[in-house]
């Protein structure tokens, strides 16, 4: 029996992604970027790789998660420390992180046997108690006067390579996912995870999986992050505010597709960039704002918004949807 | 021995205010079967409108618990008639459901900053640092009111549902909607109401937590964690089951300061919450689990 999942993305999206990928590649070197705008993007790519993770869990599983900050903390502080007292190459740090935040989601394995709501207030019981534990555990994280990263000038030039291809790779997996039979497989657990039992698909074990990859990835996320800042500090990092983030960054640009959650971060980061300086007080209410329309009248985001352009534009195309 | 009597005594105290929390959020979600994410922020608005009547007309905390109970009524119909009402009932709502309260919750987290700023406040009056001399430990008049008017609270929602028409109506849209429709109760209405009342307990809870604890935009989190710990222990069946979750979490906070350092202690309501989600086997049903 062989099921294929209907193609998400046109062939031709493939090209686009690729040419995309090196023009963004080559954008510092051609155009001469101010140091600002090579942060921005730097920062950018770190929170689509995030979001993308984060929607494996949320969108692909359907099991919203309010907790990913605990394993962005972890990422980010396991690197720290790698860093600081092992004096490990700084990319090895990061690899360290990852796989500390990874461990650390299978540790949630009870959790997930809960769904739907239940799981969602659970994590956000596993972020709040994560957040406490780590700000008063001032051997590792620094408590709050946080922890500083040295970091020399060069690497923090070349992060917006690695934070690039990192991003690329997590939108390819991503892609990947969607379009396989494990993709399908997550899609069955998040229709039913009972019929999906029956007809062979664990839902216990591939969520497990689900979560695991996602939590490195996001741990990953961080411990670029904590060299991206080159000061992190555990109230922030693991803060209830952070979890939302994941959450508002995918859900607005389209939880369950693809490469929604890449245009949810865009949105993200160009808001944070021109609201949150000017008005710091109005970006979380517009975000809530923002979540109740996509919640209402498009579900699937920006991504549905963007689909529905395209369907329009192109109406000689429509019929199979 | 009589710090063991002093921790059991605030444990009853404190459990007043958890089971006040605790009955909106299990009466939405029993009947409608959402769990109404913006618990948190209306239970953190109902504090800032308590605390504004208070500071800006002097009205005694404890008497602005009726217009607060009113006003939060009011925003829960709004929330029922604009927004859940429009979702899709069922499992494929849920996921929806939650982020769209989450929402509410961020819109009304901001609107506290925008009006109050981030700073933290706390309702005192001439009485607030008086206590009472009960079996001889202290106990301050503030808690022992609050907990006076949870019970008050508890022996109201226990008459609403088991001995009136609305009450009735109530129990039977939770067991069974569609059947409800057949015998002419108008489901719509009834989930208004209930989102009403529920949303109305928890403006209440706001104004009881201002008196005791300080309070900011920010709170509403942890109160939603153990108002979902207290659902999830004592079921949505009776009033009763509920008061007696809140005993269970309060002193199990309460009682956790002899074994914890102080500062994890606040972590405590969130651990409790993972073990109870994980032990309890009805947990793993997900939906069916209060049913």
């Amino acid at each position: 029996m062989s099921l294929r999942p209907p193609p998400v993305i046109p062939r031709t999206a493939g090209i686009v992604f690729a040419a995309a990928c090196v023009a963004l590649g080559v954008v510092p070197v051609v155009l001469d970027l101010s140091a600002y705008a090579h942060n921005q993007l730097t920062f950018l790519f770190i929170t689509i790789a995030g979001a993308l993770a984060w929607n494996w869990m949320g969108g692909f599983v359907g099991q919203i998660s309010f907790g990913h900050a605990a394993m962005f903390g972890i990422g980010a502080f396991v690197a720290g420390r790698v860093s600081l007292n092992l004096h490990l190459p700084v990319p090895l740090s990061w690899l360290a992180g990852a796989v500390v935040a990874g461990v650390f989601a299978i540790g949630a394995h009870p959790l997930l046997k809960l769904r739907g709501p239940y799981f969602s207030i659970a994590t956000i019981g596993v972020g709040e108690a994560a957040r406490v534990v780590f700000t008063y555990w001032e051997g590792f994280t620094g408590g709050s006067s946080g922890l500083s990263l040295p970091i020399d000038g060069d690497l923090k030039y070349q992060l917006y390579w690695w934070a690039l291809g990192f991003a690329a790779l997590v939108a390819a997996a991503s892609v990947v996912i969607r379009r396989s039979s494990f993709g399908l497989k997550l899609l069955a657990i998040k229709a039913d995870a009972d019929a999906a039992a029956d007809v062979g698909i664990s839902a216990p074990f591939y969520q497990d999986l689900v979560f695991v990859l996602s939590g490195a990835v996001v741990g990953l996320s961080g411990a670029l992050y904590a060299s991206f800042q080159s000061f992190i500090e555990p109230a922030d990092m693991f803060g209830f505010d952070r979890s939302i983030g994941f959450v508002l960054t995918a859900v607005i640009g389209g939880v369950g597709t693809a490469l929604g959650p890449v245009l949810g971060a865009i949105v993200f980061v160009v808001v944070k960039l021109y609201l949150l300086d000017s008005h710091p007080e109005l970006h979380l209410g517009l975000y809530g704002m923002l979540l109740i329309l996509v919640i209402l009248f498009e579900p699937l985001g920006l991504a549905g918004l963007f689909r529905r352009v395209v369907r329009r534009l192109r109406p000689a195309r429509g019929g199979g949807s | 021995m009589e710090r063991l009597l002093d921790l059991a005594l605030s444990a009853i105290l404190l459990a007043g205010l958890y089971a006040t929390m605790a009955y909106g959020l299990g009466l939405i979600y029993g009947t409608l079967r959402v769990v109404n994410l913006a618990h948190g922020g209306v239970i953190m608005a109902g504090a800032y409108l308590g605390w504004t009547l208070h500071e800006g007309f002097g009205v005694d905390p404890y008497l602005t618990i009726p217009v607060v109970a009113v006003a939060a009524f009011g925003l829960g119909v709004l929330m029922y008639q604009l927004l859940v009402r429009r979702l899709p009932r069922g499992p494929a709502g849920g996921p929806a459901s939650l982020l769209l309260l989450f929402g509410v919750w961020l819109v009304l987290r901001n609107i506290a900053y925008l009006i109050f700023t981030g700073n933290d406040q706390t309702i005192r009056t001439a009485y607030s640092s008086r206590s009472l001399a009960i079996l001889g430990s202290h106990v301050s008049v503030n808690r022992l009111v609050v907990l006076g008017i949870a019970v008050v609270i508890a022996v109201a929602m226990h008459v609403l549902l088991k001995h009136t028409q609305l009450g009735r109506a109530i129990r039977a849209v939770a067991q069974n909607a569609d059947s409800c429709t057949l015998v002419g109760i108008d489901v719509n209405r009834i989930y208004t109401l209930t989102f009403g009342i529920g949303s109305a307990l928890a403006g209440v809870a706001g104004v009881l937590l201002a008196t005791l604890f300080s309070f900011s935009p920010n709170a509403g989190a942890s109160e939603l964690l153990k108002s979902f710990v207290v659902v999830v222990l004592g079921g949505l069946g009776s009033v009763f089951g509920i008061s007696v979750a809140a005993l269970i979490v309060a002193t199990a906070e309460v009682f956790a300061i002899l074994i914890l350092p102080s500062y994890l202690t606040t972590a405590v309501g969130f651990l409790l919450l993972v073990l109870v989600l994980i032990l309890r086997p009805g947990g793993l049903f997900g939906y069916r689990v209060l049913s």
